[in-house]
């Protein structure tokens, strides 16, 4: 199961006053927020609002243009990259090895974890009989369904029991069923004292599964609160009224794109008609 | 949970690395096609196969029946050579005037056109000269036609034996011998006898002609497609990110990715080798000795290309890291090879008598002419102090290079 051990309510991630910068574009800008023990967490916002930054900020893949984010552990606060082996991360990409089994994937990232594989498959398997995935563990993922490969992403993250568990559009492109065994799973964790944040761009999932939602939009945070709270703040009867309300400002097209390089940039500028550039 | 010094954690999870990546790798049969069957293969294939072929295929041509027209007249002594060579020969008047080389309306007549079945003329005029007899010849045939090849290098064969013939004929009448006449000064005995170098150090020169040049060629090429696929592709893949979530550092996620893809370079390099030595034991009748090698000689030679595999796979490696998708990995790397096949190519030719010690400092130059000296015996300390320590910078400096490509922040974007 998901480490619960933390006292219920303790700030766990604290992210102080974040700005994150790529070339010219601010994809989150000053953000301050605490992500506390026991709290499922959903990060609501829109294609490029800033949610995969700021969980790639809070497992320690980004570093802040200028603020801070830091972990706590045994109640000291830690640099956010000693945290890596409390937190369990699901990308949107899943990132599966083809050539690989489901089972053969967790282990490789539980024993970089430093879990023995005994430990590593009892987690395994009891997560994946919840998932109804257990007899498929010993499967090539090559073929594996959206679905299937988002249940070995998510048991692999839970395989070294993490105190936090970060979920990146962990349902987008699954079917029915499987958005509901999962999100059946997240509502689970949290329920025995797990620490989930999630992201998610689905208002009515995030409604079901979260205890508190935080709404970032164009890299702020607009809102921070359980669900009642964020519909009686805006005096709005549901969560889809209440978000469009707090995001009524154009959402920016321009989403942070990979650096290039001065070369490669200088040298597309030539090629490009007129010299144009896209940052 | 067992605890772990910092030291063996890090190297526990650089072999983890290392291990899945080796798993990964010969789970798919085209790597383990392309990296180890084919470079085993290539020598034995080249040097084995392709002669036995062409024997083959030459036997082949040798078993036709080709038809020569002989035009003028044809003595008897030649006739009596074309015995034996599967020559259908038909007898001509020569109406040539001019040069007898000029094909004229002859042409026609062999072509692919042709319909009357010719596959070569001879022509054939008798000179006066002061010899028993003397000739003038020409031999008209297709150089695009192989029958005509063929019937034009039989006749030829015979024409030669009979012109051997001729000449011993005319040094008869002389009171001489074909030896005295054509070979008045020769060596005595067998030219290999009067060679003070034994079998083992001749073995040891002939492989240092290949060594260097198969080790940077294969450590170069081999390397490519672990590289790629171990960074860019990791990258498009989306496994990239979830594997930078883990604890392990980065730099162990490097040296671990490294160790696979040397070791995958590495057997590519001795499956190479095998196939070459055991081509070139082959072709040799089983009669190659074993090189004359120092064990001075066989560390240094693995120091070398050690370093040489630390240097070339950590540059691999940070070029794939930086590069946008496996298509622009690819098509950096690819004509890069040339960047240390080059200068391996060109080291092969400079004189190893007398060398200037700044050879030993050019990158890529000091390995290659560092392997040679190493097979060839020469154990000169400036030389090894100037490669071996030039050579660890620049391996270190390649590796500190990939580290911080690998250290880059925009690593974790899956671009597909």
């Amino acid at each position: 199961m998901i480490d619960g051990s933390e006292t219920m309510g303790e700030a766990l991630l604290k992210v102080s006053d974040v700005t994150k910068t790529f070339s010219e574009v601010t994809a989150l800008s000053t953000v301050s927020v605490d992500f506390n023990a026991g709290e499922v967490v959903g990060l609501v916002g829109g294609n490029g609002a800033g949610k995969t930054t700021l969980l790639r900020l809070l497992c320690g893949l980004y570093y802040p243009s200028s603020g801070t984010v830091q972990g706590v552990v045994d109640q000291q606060t830690v640099d956010i990259h000693k945290m890596r082996e409390h937190v369990g991360v699901v990308p949107e990409a899943t990132g599966l090895y083809a050539r690989l089994t489901a089972w053969e994937n967790i282990r490789y990232h539980s024993r970089l974890n430093g879990i023995d594989d005994e430990m590593a498959w009892a987690r395994t398997e009891r997560f994946a009989k919840l998932l109804n995935f257990d007899h498929d563990l010993h499967r090539s993922t090559r073929g594996f369904s959206r679905g299937m490969r988002q249940k070995t992403a998510l048991l692999r993250a839970l395989s070294h029991g993490p105190k936090i568990l970060l979920l990146d559009e962990p349902t987008g492109g699954l079917d029915v069923t499987s958005a509901r065994m999962v999100r059946k799973l997240v509502r689970k964790l949290g329920d025995e004292g797990g620490t989930v944040i999630y992201s998610t761009h689905n208002l009515a999932e995030a409604q079901q599964v979260c205890d508190r939602i935080i709404i970032i939009h164009n890299g702020t945070i607009r809102a921070d609160g359980a669900p009642e709270e964020l519909i009686a703040s805006t005096e709005t009867t549901d969560l889809e009224e209440a978000y469009v309300s707090l995001t009524e400002d154009v959402a920016r097209t321009d989403v942070p794109a990979e650096d290039e390089g001065r070369i490669a940039r200088a040298w597309r500028r030539l090629l490009t008609r007129g010299g144009g550039s896209s940052e | 949970m067992v605890h772990l010094s910092d030291s063996s954690i890090h190297l526990s999870r650089i072999l983890i690395v290392a291990k899945k990546e080796l798993v990964d790798f010969i789970r798919d049969w085209r790597t383990v096609l392309a990296m180890i069957l084919v470079p085993l293969m290539i020598f034995p294939a080249i040097f084995i196969a392709l002669p036995l072929f062409l024997q083959g295929e030459a036997a082949e041509l040798s078993a036709y029946e080709l038809t020569v027209e002989v035009q003028g007249e044809l003595p008897d002594d030649l006739n009596s050579h074309f015995d034996g060579r599967n020559l259908v020969i038909i007898e001509t008047e020569l109406l040539v005037d001019g040069t007898l080389s000029v094909p004229g309306s002859d042409a026609g007549r062999l072509n692919a056109g042709g319909s009357e079945n010719i596959h070569a003329i001879l022509r054939l005029k008798e000179v006066e000269s002061n010899a028993s007899q003397s000739w003038n010849y020409a031999i008209i045939s297709d150089s695009t036609n192989e029958l005509s090849q063929e019937a034009m290098s039989r006749t030829l064969d015979a024409v030669l034996t009979w012109e051997r013939e001729v000449v011993n004929a005319t040094l008869a009448e002389n009171n001489l011998t074909y030896a005295e006449a054509w070979d008045p000064i020769h060596w005595d005995g067998d030219q290999a006898d009067a060679d003070v170098a034994s079998g083992g150090d001749l073995a040891a020169m002939g492989l240092a002609m290949f060594i260097p040049l198969v080790v940077a060629m294969w450590t170069a090429t081999a390397a490519i497609q672990p590289s790629i696929d171990l960074t860019a592709g990791e990258r498009e893949r989306g496994t990239m990110e979830a594997l930078l979530c883990t604890p392990t550092a980065r730099s162990d996620l490097l040296f671990g990715k490294w160790l696979a893809v040397a070791a995958v370079a590495c057997a590519s390099v001795l499956g190479q080798m095998a196939g070459l030595l055991f081509a070139i034991n082959f072709l040799t009748g089983g009669g190659l000795e074993a090189p004359s090698i120092s064990t001075t000689g066989v560390l240094l030679l693995l120091l070398s290309v050690i370093l040489f595999a630390i240097f070339v796979v950590a540059m691999e490696l940070a070029v794939a890291v930086r590069a946008h998708s496996v298509r622009e990995a690819g098509s950096i790397l690819g004509p890069m090879v040339l960047i240390f096949i080059g200068p391996t190519l060109f080291a092969q030719f400079v004189n190893l008598q007398g060398i200037e010690a700044w050879w030993f400092v050019l990158p890529v130059f000091n390995i290659t002419l560092a392997m040679r000296e190493a097979l060839m015996g020469i154990y000169d300390p400036m030389h090894i102090f100037l490669w071996l320590s030039t050579s660890l910078l620049y391996a270190i400096g390649a590796i500190w290079w990939a580290s911080k490509q690998f250290n880059r922040e925009d690593l974790v974007e899956s671009l597909s």
